[in-house]
């Protein structure tokens, strides 16, 4: 079912907004993870900006929705969906990576809205596990005597990253203790640092690996906004299961000069800040 | 010479990881966040209670110590108070950056019990026998590091870390150990607790090493050499000042302990006396080797860390002065 196409809209805008501002961030700081941060752009934005419980003026409240992003190092699309949420000024952009700054170079618990410290990839799952079991406990109980999760947690794990042994670990147990409350979404963008995830690791076929570890899973276009949401909502509905959604997105997306290349870790030129300045207008 | 609340006779013999588990029993009826989280392992009289009672306050995660981290660092985020249980050499080992990195980090409020702690468990041999535990541990920031040794004073370091609010690892040997403590004898997590008094040396034990280290003050006593004996249950934050005292008014230091003497009592002792209160320090330890199997007689004398070994150190130490 379509829907509302202002609801769309609006997240494209806030798309293109968090995109915006991670150029910003990544001036500010002189390099960044430019090519991850846009590729799970559009996904940070659906989850900030529509499908997650969350209330910025109280970032600690207990029964928030979590948002754990396990590829720490794509913050930038973090922090600028957080600053346009409003869990902080976007005054702190500008001190990004600098001697400190609050903004560190990969998301810490103390930024208001960070769930997660990382940057030690492959970790974030189990966090997220964690989290999600945590949801359940003490939790009222539905009429067939299943807790009901009192929230839910919502984790962006990197393709690269999976190849982490410990991502394995966390699926393994999800599925061991039916954790429908956790939705592992993979930003498949195709490449890892050091050149494409076939060449360097090869872990095809991607969404076969989870649905053999028992997990509700599905394939959608990272970058379609009606895909998104619809795979979210059905998440939502599936019992006894954790989600994984295999999120298809092109590293970099929305620059369109800067895709597919594996802008993975770069510094911003001048010419580089213009160039995606101009395409996100 | 000998405090009143040390056991004279020492007295009776048992697991440390039992009287761990009876003080779990005892916490869980006061407190309510408690999570018990397994590696595939055994689960100990609160483990079957909370089996029965408090079912979605206990998991395994199966032999996958690195997802057992993370995933109590994950409940600790979500308010609960998580326990991990697994071989001390698989925490250490195969879960360091999980446990530096989720919990000590961001100072979570996880404790991690390190089972099968140190070099004395008897049959496992070195695979399972822990060397590097204490020198690996104490130079994690944040990470409180405790080392109880008997099952008395095993309750009352359980109970403490409970209570503290931040992250915690606990070293718990697995063979049955004398009972040392009287019941009300003087703890506070932190603070070493002494013995014996004594002015010729000192004697700094941690863990199980303890009843050897008390053995060997009495056979230094008949042979006129009055030894002070600390036993150092906080390795983390070690107490100076005790250290400190000791180098200051007995001028002679042996350490004692079930690990490497590179980087863990014994080094951090030579630490504190080296840059405050010079005077000589030998450690009795693990000579830097893997372990072997054997009956824990047997690896004390082969571990050259006996009774008998602490005597001699100490006899050194005091010509040394």
């Amino acid at each position: 079912m379509a829907h509302d196409k202002k609801l769309i809209q609006k997240l494209a805008e806030k798309a293109k907004i968090i995109r915006r501002d991670a150029v910003e961030i990544i001036k500010a700081g002189d390099s960044g993870w430019i090519g991850g941060s846009f590729s799970q752009a559009d996904i940070i934005a659906a989850l900030m900006f529509h499908h997650m419980k969350h209330d910025p003026k109280n970032p600690h409240a207990e029964d928030r929705d979590r948002l754990i992003v396990s590829k720490a190092h794509c913050c930038e699309t973090v922090y600028a969906a957080l600053g346009e949420a409003g869990y902080f000024s976007k005054e702190l952009y500008k001190s990004y990576g600098k001697m400190g700054a609050t903004l560190q170079a990969h998301t810490e618990r103390i930024v208001p809205g960070v769930e997660y410290s990382g940057g030690s990839l492959g970790e974030g799952l189990s966090f997220a596990l964690g989290e999600a079991l945590a949801a359940r406990i003490d939790a009222p109980k539905d009429s067939s005597g299943r807790p009901k999760p009192r929230y839910r947690v919502f984790c962006v794990v990197g393709d690269g990253e999976s190849n982490e042994g410990q991502v394995w670990e966390a699926v393994m147990a999800a599925f061991h203790y039916k954790a429908d409350n956790l939705v592992a979404i993979i930003d498949h963008n195709k490449f890892q640092s050091s050149g494409t995830i076939e060449e360097r690791m090869n872990m095809m076929p991607w969404a076969d690996k989870w649905k053999a570890f028992g997990w509700d899973t599905a394939e959608i276009d990272g970058h379609d906004f009606e895909a998104i949401l619809t795979a979210l909502e059905n998440a939502d509905k599936v019992k006894g299961k954790p989600h994984a959604i295999i999120a298809h997105t092109t590293k970099c997306k929305g620059v369109p000069s800067f895709e597919h290349k594996n802008l993975h870790f770069c510094r911003l030129s001048d010419e580089m800040y213009a160039e995606a300045m101009a395409a996100l207008k | 010479m000998k405090r009143d609340y040390v056991l004279e006779p020492l007295g009776e013999m048992k697991a440390m990881y039992q009287a761990y588990h009876e003080e779990m029993v005892a916490l869980s009826r006061k407190n309510g966040k408690i999570v018990l989280l397994y590696g595939d392992f055994p689960r100990g009289a609160a483990g079957e209670l909370f089996q029965k009672e408090h079912p979605d306050r206990i998991y395994d995660v199966g032999i996958a110590e690195a997802n057992l981290i993370t995933t109590a660092a994950g409940l600790a985020g979500g308010g609960y108070l998580p326990f991990t249980h697994c071989h001390s050499i698989f925490a250490v080992g195969r879960a360091y950056n999980q446990i530096r990195q989720n919990v000590a980090f961001d100072k979570l409020n996880v404790k991690i019990v390190l089972c099968n702690s140190g070099m004395l468990w008897s049959f496992m041999g070195g695979s399972h026998q822990i060397i590097e535990e204490i020198a690996a541990m104490r130079v994690i920031p944040n990470l409180m590091l405790v080392s109880p040794a008997d099952p008395v004073s095993t309750k009352k370091v359980t109970r403490a870390i409970a209570e503290h609010v931040g992250p915690v690892a606990l070293r718990i040997s697995n063979p049955a150990v004398p009972t040392v403590y009287r019941d009300d004898f003087p703890f506070k997590l932190g603070e070493a607790v002494t013995l014996t008094d004594g002015g010729d040396a000192t004697i700094i034990s941690t863990g199980m090493m303890l009843s050897d280290a008390l053995e060997a003050v009495d056979t230094l006593a008949k042979e006129g050499i009055k030894v002070r004996l600390l036993d150092m249950h906080t390795l983390k934050p070690i107490d100076e000042g005790a250290i400190i005292k000791a180098a200051k008014e007995t001028g002679a230091i042996v350490t004692v302990e079930d690990s490497s003497i590179i980087g863990g009592l014994g080094g951090a002792v030579a630490e504190i006396v080296a840059e405050n209160a010079p005077a000589p320090v030998k450690r009795v330890g693990i000579k830097d080797r893997f372990g072997q199997s054997g009956t824990v007689p047997e690896l004390k004398e082969e571990y050259e860390i006996s009774a008998r070994h602490i005597a001699q150190a100490v006899r050194e130490a005091v010509k040394k002065k």
